[in-house]
């Protein structure tokens, strides 16, 4: 348990839907098996293309801010929107500039593309290997539960209220089985010109 | 006697680093089982690949065990123990003789629960050097309702309405809860918890394999062919269900 | 018997060449020695009673223990040597406590039986390698009621080892008189009440002294409440009904 990306705990997930994609993530920060928060959000939105970070907290801090500095560079350079393959390869060749001294982090990224409208997920490890999935993505300690879930739970082409079912249920239930990992739910359904934030009631042990 | 011949380095037989052999007595050998019991009905399922590290030892070894019991076929007992295969088959043979044991000295079926009592006697009698197994017993009880025990290595255990064990576990697990036992779902109209009923047999055996199939595709220790033991009044059935062989 | 006697009756252990173990059975005789006890099988219950007799008006009857609990289902009543029961109680207890320990389930009473039977031939010399308990036979016989899920029973064990099951059986002193007397007022309808009565009638009938609340135990094991020893209060009651349903027949 001194295994850094198994302190603070938590779940994220990623799924693709017809012309949609979410990404959701549990609530929970602990310290072992101590529970620090239950208002800690795992998912950050650049633009219009989102990543989930779980991980060791403090690098998750850290990433956000440093995405968002590098995204925020981007935007002025460039005078337009960060596309999410673009940004994948972003957090890609970040995570690997520390490849001898790793953040502590299992980023997933979530977003369509305003070009060609077709929704885009991918996962990382730590050191930034990218994970180009067609149907979903997970990461945090709650991966092993979260794949039973995502594999047996999701279909192709699922509509947006759908997607938002699916992707709740894994999350939930996954994260039922994990002690490091729950306190709530957050749930972002994007489609082409709408972003849709839920948060999840769940139970709190 | 040809030592003479190879030139070795300097450093390889320094009086000072004695050379250490240590025996480890246990070995994961993979797959998975899960237990359902149901109105009318236990099952009991696993796949039948066996593993140790990245090699198959073989596609096909069943691993659920019938013990068979007084009472007729209706009152046999499903028994799986999952982990080190080695010590799994030691205790299911000695759980089997032990049953067998228990119906002469008192001319009644061995019930579930007692068989489960039995099976945590035995497993918590080697504290000290445990039997490297989850084990999942299932069965009817006298009214013939499904019954599911399970197990931790030293004699732990509960009565479930499911229970999954072994390499996936922890991939089906949270799928049971959910589809099972309707955890973190809603009634529509009126927003209350859903209740967990007894699922229909071709219900479960449609979960069972979907279960499978999917923790199949994710996890390397499991696959080739699912093997499902279902209790009845009947008896014993069994069925095979192919799964991927990757 | 005695005209019988020989050196065969010597060694413990030892057949005569009639193919008989005179040990054994001069245990059983010792059983006529004891007191009556008295064991009664209804569908509602078992009931046994057991005759108390004082060996001098000094003696605290409440010391004499003629019938005890082996476990919340089961329990005997004694009659013969009845020091050597302890063993055999013990081992009861012992094997009766395991049995829920291991199968999380009451021990059946037949087992529970079984098993303070399969004491009794351990005494003698012992097999080669194995060490024997006892240097003699048991002296006592057992009479077990108990209450499992084949419903009310009572067995009837005896220093040979054998058991069999009755639905009303009288073992010690006076137990030829008593058997007889159960003989004819024995039916299967019997309730744990009508059982009470017969209990005492029949002890009453084969005791020297005048049946009393102090002289007579009796316990009843019912599914509902297991063993139960009566109190000195109803004692008091179930005597003082006997003698109010004798008043009209005098």
């Amino acid at each position: 348990m001194s295994d850094p990306s198994s302190i603070n705990g938590g779940a994220i997930v990623a799924m693709v839907g017809k012309d949609c994609v979410a990404i959701a993530c549990d609530m929970r920060l602990g310290m072992q098996a101590l529970t620090v928060s239950n208002d800690f959000p795992k998912i950050y939105q650049y633009n219009n293309t989102f990543i989930g970070l779980a991980g060791l907290a403090t690098d998750v801090l850290t990433l956000s801010e440093v995405f968002r500095y590098k995204v925020n560079m981007y935007n002025l350079r460039e005078e337009r929107d960060i596309e999410p393959e673009t940004f994948a390869n972003l957090v890609s060749s970040t995570l690997y500039e520390k490849r001898f001294g790793p953040y502590f982090v299992g980023p997933i990224v979530a977003g369509i593309n305003s070009k060609t409208g077709k929704p885009y997920i991918c996962g990382f490890d730590l050191i930034g290997c990218i994970n180009f999935a067609k149907d979903f993505v997970v990461g945090g300690t709650t991966s092993h539960q979260l794949f039973g879930m995502c594999e047996s739970l999701w279909e192709p082409d699922l509509e947006p209220e759908d997607l938002f079912e699916t992707i709740s249920q894994a999350l939930m239930n996954a994260q039922d089985r994990d002690a490091m990992s729950g306190a709530g739910g957050l749930v972002y359904i994007i489609t082409k010109d709408k972003i849709v934030k839920r948060l999840l009631k769940t139970r709190q042990d | 006697m040809y030592a003479e011949h190879f030139s070795e380095p300097a450093t390889s037989h320094v009086a000072s680093a004695p050379i250490e052999h240590q025996f480890y007595p246990y070995a994961s050998n993979g797959g998975t089982i899960l237990a359902i019991a149901g109105a009318d009905y236990a099952l009991l399922a696993g796949d039948t690949r066996h593993i140790t590290g990245y090699s198959i030892n073989t596609r096909f070894r069943p691993s659920i065990h019938t013990l068979e019991n007084l009472g007729g076929p209706e009152r046999a007992i499903v028994v799986a123990a999952n982990g080190f295969s080695a010590d799994g088959d030691a205790l299911v043979r000695r759980l089997a003789q032990r049953a067998e044991w228990y119906t002469y000295n008192h001319n009644k079926p061995l019930s579930v629960s007692a068989c489960a009592r039995l099976v945590q006697t035995m497993l918590y009698g080697k504290r000290t050097f445990p039997y490297y197994v989850h084990t999942i017993v299932a069965g009817l009880d006298e009214s013939g309702r499904g019954e599911v025990y399970s197990f931790d290595p030293v004699g732990s255990y509960e009565r479930e309405q499911c229970r999954a064990g072994g390499s996936a576990a922890s991939l089906l697990m949270p799928f049971l809860d959910n589809q099972v036992n309707k955890k973190n779902q809603y009634d529509a109209a009126t927003g209350l918890p859903q209740v967990a009923t007894d699922l229909p047999l071709e219900e479960t055996l449609k979960l069972v394999k979907d279960a499978f199939s999917s923790v199949t595709e994710r996890h390397i220790h499991v696959g080739d062919y699912l093997e499902i033991k279902i209790v009845t009044k009947e008896g014993v059935k069994v069925e095979y269900f192919p799964l991927k062989r990757d | 018997m005695f005209l019988t006697r020989s050196e065969y009756d010597r060694g413990v252990s030892t057949f005569s060449p009639e193919g008989r173990l005179f040990q054994v059975e001069y245990a059983i005789e010792a059983i006529k020695l004891g007191s009556t006890a008295i064991g009664v099988a209804t569908a509602e219950g078992v009931i046994l009673g057991v005759e108390k007799r004082a060996t001098s008006v000094l003696l605290e009857s409440s010391s004499i223990e003629k019938i005890v609990e082996i476990d919340r289902h089961i329990g005997a009543a004694m009659s013969g040597l009845t020091a050597d029961a302890r063993t055999m109680i013990d081992h009861a207890r012992v094997e009766s406590q395991n049995h829920r320990l291991t199968f999380d389930e009451s021990m059946k009473v037949e087992s529970v039986t079984q098993s303070v039977c399969d004491l009794a031939l351990r005494f003698g010399e012992g097999a080669d390698g194995e060490e024997s308990v006892m240097s003699r036979p048991f002296g006592v016989a057992l009479l077990i009621a108990g209450v499992d899920e084949n419903g009310p029973q009572l067995y009837h064990a005896d220093p040979s080892g054998t058991f069999y099951r009755y639905d009303a059986k009288a073992i010690g002193s006076g137990s030829e008189g008593a058997q007889a007397e159960l003989q004819n007022e024995y039916h299967s309808s019997l309730t744990l009440a009508e059982a009470e009565q017969l209990v005492l009638k029949t002890l009453k009938q084969v005791m020297e002294e005048k049946l009393d609340a102090k002289n007579v135990q009796l316990s009843s094991v019912t599914p509902e409440q297991g063993f139960r020893i009566y109190s000195d209060d109803e004692m008091k009651a179930v005597v003082e009904r006997l003698e109010g349903s004798e008043v009209p027949l005098v």
